[in-house]
């Protein structure tokens, strides 16, 4: 069955440091009743949802099954209710896949995570970890950014004042982001001058902790416009995963990014990366990410992440709008919300970020260690 | 840990908001597979570290796997003994303080590709200044002095000492025919009475000044091997210097050193003898009035040339 998927619907709540005031439930149904407030879908079983994927991690939310929490808002008890614990853009894939075999015309996808309310999100990343080799060295996410983040600057010459330029220029963009209430704006002396946290790595370079929750409506071509005029539709997706151990990658070159681009743009027909597409969302989890995956998405002439900071095209070439994942979401909803933020550029929904004419976009994804997960998503509107 | 705890208390109105302290924990015993077992108890009982080869990418895996992830080959019997001596291929400084940590923050994290192994894995390094750490440092493993049967058998990694920490002398290539150097002295009485201990030379023309009056130097007189002991310091730590190999030294004694005498000996190079590499030297022994005490040759192997 060859049929085209379009993103029919996308919310998102406040992204904030701590919303202690809502349980991961309470956020998931906020974000189901924006969703269903813009499209009108119900669980019906003729016409409503036939299929709903969250997206959640049993560590972040220190409980088994952690989409157990919340079957009710999920429907679960209605239809076919699925999870998965990578990056919340796997949804959107899996979603996609649903679809176009036939198995489900249209698709709730859902991610949650408080961050907040582990004590060291650290903690969690550490468990990523074998028990026999890598985690009595103490290995976790960040450390691992630490080892990459020193690879890739000594091959791409990206310093500590490039960075610095990477993370005022996000917040920045972050101001204009009403999704992002808590964003104090920095100077680059500022964040040159906060502590390091695992050299070169500072303190202002790291997506800070945040609790959120993100949602889409998926439909079937021949459905989608029962939901909304202004479709979004998914032309290419790909998938790479890097191997396990840091030690058996070349973290300053990543392999996996290269490959995951590269299958959803052949996916999607596109030859030119550089010029297909009006609007960019990456996930930058770390500042020295955003050159680096630029690199890797083939954005950018490898190489030339340095000087791409350097001449700041990143405005007139709309590279994160929205002041991606440094602006701040959790680590699983990164990715997933860079494919809502892109959608609504598309959708014409952006609000006072929004994109003139945006027509195509670009979504990125990442999970795992020193970038070992990448996933890409290319999107066009009619 | 206190400290968040109380910015949370007080920036959050918690009325009606009640949070219960959780933690998850969960004894388990992981089964590190047979091949993970072989390389954690040849660790753990020979202090031996092991890799396993994929003899058809020519490529050995640290730490070890069954199959070769490139080739999908069984590679599970192919172990090779590896050194405790590798290369820092990448490395970062840990500043934030975590309970999974091995060791107190700051420390570093490094990846170390072991010799004759082609992945790196992360480890620890010590023994180092933060400041000074860099790709390229060559390590070697520190064994803990208790297993844990993990891969902190090996407690970390610390450098090399590159090369000698001495620095050695002039080599035969570096010495030149009328180069000379020199090491003064004064003798005092303490000098002889220990330098007779020494020999056992308790001569009463050295021990006894009223039998020194009845010989013809009418005083005590030194030794005369002791001025010409002053020779040493000169050839072992000057000229060569350290790392030379005194083959021969001749003295003629030409007269006599009394206590209080300021003896210098000097050497010079006068030959260098091509075949052996071997170094001639002439050597002399004046007192303070720059009289001749005693005169002579020396054949020296000069040290190695520094690498």
């Amino acid at each position: 069955m060859d049929r085209k998927v379009g993103i029919c619907a996308v919310a998102q709540t406040h992204f904030q440091r701590n919303k202690w005031d809502q349980r991961f439930q309470n956020m998931a149904l906020e974000v189901l009743e924006s969703l269903q407030q813009q499209t009108g879908v119900d669980f019906s079983e003729d016409k409503g949802i036939d299929m709903s994927i969250s997206c959640s991690d049993d560590m972040f939310d220190a409980r088994t099954i952690s989409d157990n929490g919340l079957t009710d808002v999920l429907g679960g008890h209605f239809r076919c209710e699925e999870k998965i614990a990578q990056e919340g853009i796997q949804a959107l894939y899996y979603g996609l896949a649903a679809i176009r075999s036939g198995h489900a015309d249209v698709v709730l996808l859902l991610g949650h995570c408080k961050e907040s309310q582990g004590k060291s999100r650290n903690r969690v990343t550490h468990l990523a970890f074998d028990p026999f080799y890598t985690r009595p060295v103490g290995l976790d996410f960040c450390v691992g950014a630490g080892l990459q983040a020193q690879a890739y600057g000594e091959k791409s010459g990206i310093t500590d004042d490039h960075l610095a330029k990477i993370v005022v220029r996000a917040r920045k963009m972050a101001a204009n982001n009403p999704n992002q209430p808590d964003t104090q704006q920095v100077t680059a002396e500022e964040v040159m001058a906060s502590a390091f946290l695992a050299d070169p790595i500072r303190t202002l370079h790291a997506y800070p902790v945040s609790d959120g929750a993100v949602g889409m409506i998926l439909a079937a071509e021949d459905r989608v416009r029962e939901f909304t005029d202004t479709p979004v539709w998914i032309t290419g997706v790909g998938n790479s995963m890097d191997s396990f151990f840091l030690g058996d990658r070349d973290l300053a070159s990543s392999v996996a990014l290269k490959a995951a681009a590269g299958r959803a743009y052949k996916r999607a027909g596109i030859r030119d990366p550089k010029s297909a597409f009006d609007v960019k969302e990456v996930c930058d989890q770390y500042a020295y990410q955003l050159p680096m995956w630029m690199e890797g998405l083939g954005l950018i002439q490898e190489g030339r992440g340095a000087r791409w900071v350097d001449d700041q095209e990143w405005d007139k070439t709309n590279v994160n709008i929205s002041g991606g994942m440094l602006a701040g979401n959790p680590l699983l909803l990164g990715g997933f919300v860079r494919a809502a933020e892109a959608a609504l550029q598309l959708k014409g929904e952006a609000g006072s970020r929004q994109v003139k004419n945006a027509r195509t976009a670009l979504a990125h994804g990442v999970m795992g260690p020193a970038g070992q997960f990448h996933s890409v998503v290319t999107l066009e509107r009619d | 840990m206190d400290h968040k705890k109380r910015e949370y208390t007080m920036t959050i109105d918690t009325k009606d908001c009640f949070t219960i302290e959780g933690k998850l924990a969960l004894p388990y015993q992981y089964f590190a597979g047979r091949t993970g077992s072989r390389f954690i108890t040849s660790l753990r009982d020979n202090k031996k570290i092991m890799g396993l080869e994929c003899k058809h990418c020519n490529k050995v895996f640290v730490p070890p796997r069954s199959t070769c992830e490139v080739c999908f080959e069984d590679i599970s019997e192919n172990w090779v003994d590896l050194p405790n001596t590798g290369i820092v291929t990448g490395f970062t400084i840990v500043r934030y303080e975590e309970p999974h940590q091995p060791v107190k923050p700051p420390y570093i994290t490094a990846l170390v590709k072991l010799d004759k192994a082609d992945t790196p894995f992360a480890h620890i390094v010590k023994g180092i200044p933060l400041s000074k750490m860099k790709t390229g440092l060559r390590v070697e493993a520190v064994f803990a002095k208790r297993t844990t049967a993990t891969i902190m058998d090996i407690d970390h990694f610390r450098p090399i000492k590159e090369g000698p920490s001495f620095k050695l002398g002039y080599s035969y290539d570096a010495l030149e025919v009328g180069m000379s150097d020199s090491f003064t002295k004064t003798i005092s009485e303490t000098d002889v009475y220990l330098f007779a201990g020494i020999s056992g030379d308790f001569n009463p023309m050295h021990m006894n000044e009223e039998f020194a009056k009845t010989t013809p130097m009418g005083t005590r007189i030194a030794h005369g091997a002791l001025p010409q002991c002053l020779i040493a310091p000169v050839l072992g730590m000057k000229l060569p210097g350290l790392g030379t190999i005194a083959l021969e030294v001749t003295t003629r004694f030409k007269a006599p050193t009394y206590f209080g005498d300021t003896i210098t000996a000097t050497g010079e190079v006068v030959e260098k003898l091509p075949e052996r590499r071997w170094v001639r030297m002439a050597l002399t022994f004046t007192n303070q009035k720059n009289e001749l005490v005693a005169e002579g040759s020396a054949l020296v192997l000069p040290p190695p040339s520094m690498p």
